[in-house]
């Protein structure tokens, strides 16, 4: 499909130039709103592209993808609540805690066909939901972590200001969608595809596919993570919603609507929900209504994401 | 190749249309813009319709009256679903980019937790309307310098219907109660800080059973013949709204109010208009009563409000109401709008108003209001449907309050 | 967590037979509202994830047809048929559209029609709670039978839903229609090519479990509130005895909604804070164990 080598370089060249564009807008124009929505952006868009390696790569449908967001938002904020940790060992110790949630309950899940493993990811959120709400002492129920988070200076860098908050995220973004792309590009990646297409050919070739899907599951869970630690920074705690049903729905959607062959397709979807959900809000109180409407026109018209619906026009055209 | 670059072209723009829209700065005009959020859509949405339906009235009375510092204003209302995360979104979004000047934060309880930390890093005013869970004001470490609460809370509410309980328990000798009680912090907190106070004034009092349905569960049997099998003398419930008409109506089936005593601080005006068979003799506090304080004035204001929207106002409505007439009359006093400013005019402040038990309501130095009406009487099933009401004491809700808060270590 | 009390509970009878009689009554209305969702999988295999919205719709139509009939009877039946009704559209216009696709296009679409409706339920019937009111002829006290209690209401309602439950159970097995479905179920095609016109099958198929959904929103309506986004909690819980009982089997999903009901039974009892983490235990157990349900075929 793709020579990796040159294909690695060009990615990171675009990869950086978007982060310089980005980082260098608040120093023309600054603008409140605008870095707001990047820094949600970011953590939607990792959120999003982490399921796209399950669903789009590797054919698997996952209904719970939000508990790995909401655990990573619990326990970065957790510890920053209650312990000195600094920020970056923080965050990185909460990635690695939601990774091994991740192994855990993927070593349960990954051997469950199709529909039984949507429904069997759909279990266990609610089940570390329900957990999230009952344990009060930890946790603080359904009010969530309140307080606020300690914004501790790191590098001369206080996340209490806005626009540090922005550089921050926009880098943790760009750097973890570059790995993401990576690792799908990689030649693990590609047998993540080829299970997708063909998994009892895959496993004759001597995969085994298990596995495969569990380090897919368990990947997509850390990055996932890394999302909700992000969201964590941005509303300065963390809610039992970060890890409910209509957040895993969110991410879905996002990757439906930008297109699931794509890989910068969630990327595009979850930017296109954020900016709807905002303008739509401002303008009417029957958001669901337009949304709902969106969705159908979407989903019936184009029959695929936008990306990947440009990518087929594309490729007629090119012919 | 020129098709291709069409193409892509075309996406991009479109992509950078799409991303730029949200924060295409209005024209603005000279009005004056306050920021209302709350719960516009799902289960719940009364709670930010019947909010919004007393500000547009207010809106109209101030603008009439010639706005705030000679300017008309505006209320710019979005609905957070209730979600924290997105609340906190709304506020940053109100006054970074809607060009609000003041906020008023009419969400329920998690969700002004995000609010108060946006305004935080903000220095703009904000009232709360709607949260009555008592750490946000109460707790020094949560309290904000420039966030009030305009409304209910929830230990005076436990002080005031502890008091009005244990005479009415005392007085028929019910020592047996069990709770039923919404599973979430508004329930759990409440009822232990009721029970608490109960226990303080009647040592006698003993809780043979608790349930704790889920918040919007579609059917309480279980938990009701979990109660009736207890045989408790009373019951004492938090549940409201649709959970508390879909649990009288299905505890009316299973004749649950013959078997014992109910009291709920929870019986308003659209949980009255929507049971069709409500029992009589239900202990209930007033969250909103036309009849309660027994004045013209607050006659006035509820026939107004049945007469605009043609329901009846609910215990939201009077809050926000309140927290617009506090901002008018610090307006006025600061002539300024900034959040240090209204700050300072806000603290202390004592208003006149309809909904006061003496015809005024108090903003207290920790930011939050006392005086307000609050009072329990029995149901009836045709209006008032409150009957003899009798008024709280609040010198004894602050006598209790200020010794709950030292318990608390917020004092 | 409260063992001590469910130890007690368990070792009287009074409390036995009354949480398990509360546990059926959960159990069979919830069975209602299932048995549309297994339905139209084991047929179509197809998640209608509006199935919830079917449900909220029935118990509006009939709060609104009791205002017009004043008839709890046709109250229901208005409920039930307009589902019904509903159900060919919504098949027609919006499902068919996406048989084959993938199961996240099909949770697209459905999650567009819940947002759609209850929009469109808060702009019609507006945003506060309704209630329906219980009918004059059921307004009578409750019933005593072996130290339980029975409400004459909850026992007609139980006699509905057992009865659905054998007339599908003995019409998938005897009638014709019946045996066209489940051999639809099971390759769709070869019935298809043998000259069923499956277009209408699909159609009746969506439109029995639809008025399922609806019949169980308007039956349950005199004792449940009426609001928008209702729909929500009633499509989880379904799913999850779906799930449980074996995707598209009657039989099953009438076992694992009586499972679900005594779990809240007697789990409101020893887990008051508890009850729903115990019943998605339950459902990841049963996952595990037989992933293909209680009574399911294994795909």
């Amino acid at each position: 499909m793709k020579s990796n080598g040159r294909s690695g370089t060009r990615e990171t060249a675009i990869a950086a130039v978007a982060l310089l564009i980005v980082l260098v807008v608040p120093f023309v124009h600054r603008s409140p709103a605008f870095e707001d929505f990047v820094i949600r952006l970011s953590a939607m868009a990792l959120f999003a592209t982490s399921l796209n390696l399950l669903v789009g790569n590797t054919g698997m449908v996952s209904f719970g993808h939000g508990m790995f967001y909401g655990l990573g938002a619990y326990a970065f904020a957790l510890m920053m609540q209650m312990t000195e940790l600094s920020l970056p060992v923080a965050a990185m110790l909460a990635v690695l805690f939601t990774t091994l949630a991740a192994l855990c309950v993927g070593a349960i899940c990954v051997r469950l066909s199709t529909d039984y493993f949507a429904f069997i990811t759909l279990a266990f959120q609610m089940l570390i939901y329900s957990v999230i709400i009952s344990w009060q002492s930890l946790t603080g129920g359904d009010q969530g972590l309140r307080g606020g988070l300690p914004r501790r200076e790191i590098f001369g860098f206080d996340l209490a200001s806005q626009l540090h908050l922005y550089q921050c995220c926009a880098v943790v973004a760009v750097l973890g969608l570059l790995a993401l792309r990576h690792i799908s590009a990689s030649p693990f990646g590609q047998t993540l595809r080829m299970i997708r297409d063909n998994e009892s050919r895959t496993g004759f070739l001597g995969v085994v596919l298990w596995r495969a899907r569990l380090w897919a599951f368990t990947i997509a869970g850390g990055f996932a993570g890394l999302g909700g630690v992000l969201a964590a920074l941005f509303v300065s705690g963390a809610y039992p919603e970060l890890a409910d049903w209509p957040n895993s729905g969110q991410a879905i959607f996002a990757v439906m609507l930008g297109g699931i062959n794509s890989f910068l397709g969630p990327v595009l979807g979850a930017a296109m929900l954020l900016a709807l959900n905002d303008v739509v809000a401002r303008v009417t109180e029957y958001q669901g209504l337009v949304l709902g409407i969106v969705i159908l026109i979407f989903a019936l018209g184009l029959r695929r994401g936008v990306l990947d619906f440009f990518r087929v026009a594309w490729s007629k055209d090119s012919q | 190749m020129s098709a291709v670059i069409t193409r892509r072209t075309v996406l991009a723009a479109g992509t950078a249309s799409l991303l730029a829209a949200p924060w295409v700065a209005r024209a603005q005009a000279n009005t004056l813009r306050i920021g209302m959020q709350s719960i516009l859509s799902g289960p719940i949405a009364l709670l930010g319709t019947s909010s919004r339906n007393a500000l547009m009235m207010e809106q109209d009375r101030i603008n009439a009256a010639g706005g705030f510092l000679g300017r008309q204003i505006e209320i710019v209302y979005r609905d957070s679903k209730g979600q924290p995360q997105e609340a906190a979104r709304i506020a940053r979004e109100l006054v970074n980019s809607s060009g609000c000047e003041l906020l008023i934060d009419a969400e329920a309880s998690s969700a002004s937790f995000a609010v108060q930390e946006v305004v935080r890093s903000l220095d703009v005013a904000c009232i709360h309307t709607n949260s009555e869970t008592s750490s946000l004001t109460a707790d020094p470490k949560i309290r904000a310098p420039t966030a009030f609460r305009v409304a209910r809370q929830g230990v005076h509410d436990a002080v005031a219907g502890s008091i009005y309980l244990a005479e009415y328990a005392s007085a028929k000798k019910l020592n047996k109660w069990a709770t039923c009680s919404p599973d979430y912090a508004y329930g759990r907190d409440t009822t232990a800080q009721y029970l608490q106070f109960f226990k303080q004034f009647k040592p006698d009092l003993e809780v043979i059973t608790e349930a704790w349905p889920k918040l919007g569960q579609p059917d309480f049997t279980e938990v009701i013949t979990k109660l009736i099998q207890a045989k408790p003398q009373a019951l004492f419930t938090l549940l409201y709204a649709g959970d508390l008409s879909a649990f009288v109506n299905q505890g009316n089936i299973y004749a649950l109010f013959a078997q014992m005593a109910v009291a709920t601080p929870n019986v308003d005006y659209p949980v009255l208009a929507a049971i069709k068979n409500l029992p009589a003799g239900i202990q209930s506090a007033t969250r909103y009563l036309e009849t309660f304080p027994d004045t013209p004035a607050n006659k006035e204001w509820g026939q107004a409000y049945f007469k605009k929207w043609n329901e009846r106002p609910t215990n939201w409505s009077w809050q926000n109401t309140v927290a617009m007439q506090f901002y008018e009359q610090a307006i006025k006093k600061a002539n300024a709008l900034g959040g240090k400013a209204l700050a300072a005019a806000l603290t202390g402040m004592k208003i006149n108003t309809p909904f006061g038990v003496d015809g005024t309501i108090t903003m207290r130095d920790d930011h939050t209001t006392i005086g307000y009406a609050i009072g329990w009487g029995q149901t009836i099933p045709k209006e008032p449907f409150i009957v003899d009401v009798k008024a709280a004491d609040w010198g004894k809700i602050i006598e209790l309050e200020t010794e709950w808060k030292k318990q608390q270590k917020y004092i | 967590m409260d063992l001590h009390a469910l130890g007690a509970c368990l070792t009287t009878s009074a409390c036995v037979v009354t949480q398990t009689t509360s546990g059926l009554i959960v159990g069979m209305l919830l069975f209602l509202v299932a048995a549309g969702v297994t339905l139209i999988f084991g047929v179509l295999k197809i998640v209608n994830f509006a199935h919830g919205t079917f449900y909220m719709l029935g118990g509006y139509v009939a709060y609104t047809a009791l205002g017009v009939t004043d008839s709890y009877m046709l109250a229901v039946l208005a409920g039930a048929l307009s589902m019904a009704l509903f159900g060919v559209v919504f098949e027609r216009a919006l499902i068919s559209r996406v048989y084959g696709s993938n199961v996240l296009m099909q949770l697209l679409i459905c999650y567009a029609v819940v947002l759609i409706f209850d929009d469109l339920v808060k702009i019609v019937w507006g945003p506060e709670f309704h209630a329906m009111g219980m009918p004059q002829a059921f307004q009578v006290p409750p019933l005593f039978i072996a130290g339980g209690v029975v409400p004459p209401f909850y026992a007609v309602l139980i006699g509905i839903a057992a009865l659905i439950a054998i007339v599908l159970g003995v019409g998938l097995s005897t009638t014709r229609l019946g045996k066209t479905v489940r051999a639809a179920a099971i390759n769709a095609q070869m019935v298809s090519a043998l000259g069923v016109n499956t277009t209408l099958l699909f159609a009746i198929v969506f439109a029995v479990g639809g008025g399922l959904a609806g019949l169980a929103g308007a039956l349950a309506a005199p004792v449940r509130s009426l609001s928008p986004g209702m729909g929500f909690s009633v499509l989880i819980e379904s799913f999850i005895v779906t799930v449980i009982g074996g995707m598209g089997s009657i039989a099953g999903a009438l076992a694992s909604a009586l499972l679900i009901g005594l779990v809240r039974g007697f789990g409101t009892i020893g887990f008051p804070q508890f009850t729903d983490g115990l019943i998605y235990i339950v459902m990841i157990a049963i996952l595990l164990l037989r992933p293909q349900g209680l009574f399911g075929r294994r795909l």
